[in-house]
């Protein structure tokens, strides 16, 4: 029994190790997304998954990331990385003014609401010259000082990631433990309930939604600095909001883990889908997120977590 | 006086759900509050919870005027509610669902679950505490409700037909539940429709017909009432 509880934590371990000990540039190269991914997955969980708030707009705090860290390296000359704090802030500034009133709408309708935004902003973008327009914007070509984190390699961005999702897990961790934690699950099951044992539901929420918008952006800066490109569609587009929301159900919503687990599976496949059918198959993803969605709503609404607590229950009841 | 409402009117549109009600009560009192399908008990609660806002009229409660505020708000002054078809959060265990309103007087995990832990023994939910909240039938669900009701620690507590559907074993002890509660201090509003109830429990008790307070008084005075009666069984039946 113990066994059973220690393997997943030692496969954890190895898997997350594994990168540092292959001298596979694809495979590192992966790695690092997959924790780029999970860093924005969870994110997203914070205010979808636990708060129930099912966002498809998170693509407006990933693209503000992206671009302020380019914004600052072409107009300013600053490292990229620098741009992460000012994404951040304006990350902020967006989950007030866009969070605020979203929030009295409810289920497909806050849905609907958050896509319609981001479409929006992905409109803007392409329409503002100054930060490149249609065609975005290049990071630096060399690095001119060690602040570009300009790698051949993938591996230290895969560490920088790596460090960044500990800190959001650990954080999330605490939340969940916490009273904010429930209340937030408590708004995600029911929100009339949750307001008459005294759950100030807005005031959650935005605290919910300030926390994951913080950390998504944070996540664009970072996919800017290593990808050194940027351009509405890789920072605004529809398909960068799909992804987390995908990520997170599939692994599980509202679970500390479910979009990490979501993202270790989902990013390979893509990626290997990528190295094989050649760029630009978006048209594909769109298929197959459409198909992957379908089957998690059919088979395990709660997604990988929840076969994963339904094995293990039968597994510890056999062996009591 | 513990909860004061006057003129209280909830308008959907053009029909009036609530037409005109006033309700004074005072603190520790236990009050009945019955009337026929429809006749505006729930939503009369819900603007007493602030879950929905009075169309007219002011609602005063321990002194301050809460007519506007939010239900959160109402909970923080010591007001909580069940609802006449129990909303439990899915997602959680017993205890948990419990733990979301001893938080709001315990902020401290800790001191949350040890709330919740003495809530769930007065309850007799002790040995449903880590169970998922989906494995409770209709009475579990309800008492779940008082419970996590009770953890926020109330003064005054709405009981939504709490006793509506329960098989007979179980009204006994949901009688001697609401006893408890009641005797522990804290004063309560129960709407029921079943008048035995109602007599085992209370000494006044307020007939609602058609959003008005129709009449007050003991059990026994108001169902001799003949505007009760008529309220109850229509007019034909009264001639
Ligand atoms: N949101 C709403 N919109 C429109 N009409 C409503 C709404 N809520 C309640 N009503 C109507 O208001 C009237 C009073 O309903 P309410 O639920 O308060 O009655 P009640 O006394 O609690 O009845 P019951 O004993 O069946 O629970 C009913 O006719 C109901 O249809
Ligand atoms: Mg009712």
């Amino acid at each position: 029994m113990r066994l059973s509880r220690a393997w997943p934590a030692a496969l954890l371990l190895v898997l997350v190790a594994s990168p540092f000990f292959s001298f596979n540039p694809f495979y590192q190269r992966v790695a690092a997304l997959v924790a780029l991914a999970a860093i924005s997955a969870s994110a997203w969980n914070v205010i979808g998954g636990y708060a129930g708030q099912v966002s498809f707009g998170h693509s407006v705090y990933f693209g503000v990331g992206a671009y302020a860290a380019l914004l600052v390296f072409t107009k300013l000359g600053l490292p990229p990385i620098a741009g992460a704090p000012l994404g951040i802030l304006a990350s902020l500034a967006i989950s007030v003014i866009a969070g605020l009133p979203t929030f009295r709408l409810h289920g497909h309708y806050f849905s609907m609401a958050t896509f319609a935004i981001a479409a929006l902003a992905e409109l803007l973008i392409i329409n503002w010259n100054f930060a490149g327009g249609a065609i975005g914007m290049m990071g630096p070509a060399t690095a001119r000082s060690p602040a570009d984190l300009l790698f051949r390699s993938a591996l230290p961005y895969y560490a920088i990631f790596l460090a960044v999702l500990a800190v959001l897990l650990w954080l999330t961790h605490r939340m969940q433990r916490s009273r904010m934690g429930f209340y937030l699950r408590a708004i995600g099951a029911g929100e009339r309930a949750a307001q008459s044992l005294g759950v100030p539901i807005r005031r959650y929420k935005l605290y919910a939604l300030l926390l994951s918008g913080a950390f998504t952006a944070l996540a664009g800066s970072l996919y800017a600095v290593m990808i050194g490109f940027i351009d509405p569609d890789s920072g605004f587009g529809v398909l960068i909001s799909v992804n987390m929301v995908v990520m997170a159900a599939l692994g599980g919503a509202g679970t500390l883990f479910g979009p990490l687990v979501g993202a270790v599976i989902l990013v390979p496949l893509s990626e290997a889908s990528n190295a094989i059918l050649g760029g630009g198959s978006s048209g594909a993803a769109y298929v197959a997120y459409g198909v992957i969605i379908m089957l998690i709503a059919r088979f395990c609404p709660g997604g990988l977590a929840e076969w994963w607590r339904v094995l293990t229950r039968t597994r510890r009841r056999r062996a009591a | 006086m513990l909860l004061e409402a006057r003129g209280i009117v909830k308008a959907f549109g053009a029909f009036h759900a609530v037409a005109g009600a006033d309700l004074l009560l005072e603190e520790s009192e236990l009050i009945g509050l019955i009337g026929p399908n429809g006749a505006g008990k729930s939503t009369f609660f819900n603007c007493l919870s602030g879950d929905a806002r009075p169309t007219a009229g002011t609602i005063r409660f321990r002194g301050t005027e809460v007519t506007a505020l939010p239900p959160a708000a109402h909970a923080r002054l010591g007001l909580a509610r069940t609802f006449q078809v129990p909303i439990v959060f899915d997602t959680m265990t017993v205890r948990e669902n419990v733990m979301v309103g001893a938080f709001l007087r315990h902020p401290h995990r800790r001191a949350a679950a040890a709330k919740a832990d003495e809530v769930l023994a007065f309850t007799g939910l002790a040995e449903q505490a880590n169970l998922p909240a989906t494995a409770l039938g209709t009475p579990g669900r309800k008492r779940l409700e008082i419970a996590r009701a009770l953890a926020t620690e109330p003064v005054l507590l709405l009981l939504d037909e709490a006793l509506a559907g329960l098989p007979s074993a179980e009204v006994e002890a949901a009688i001697d539940l609401v006893r408890r509660i009641h005797e522990s201090g804290v004063t309560l509003i129960v709407v029921e429709h079943i008048m035995e109830v109602i007599h085992r429990l209370t000494r006044r008790v307020l007939v609602f017909h058609q959003g008005r307070v129709i009449a007050e008084g003991t059990p026994a005075e108001v169902t001799a009432d003949p505007a009760v009666i008529t309220a109850y069984l229509g007019r034909r039946a009264h001639k």
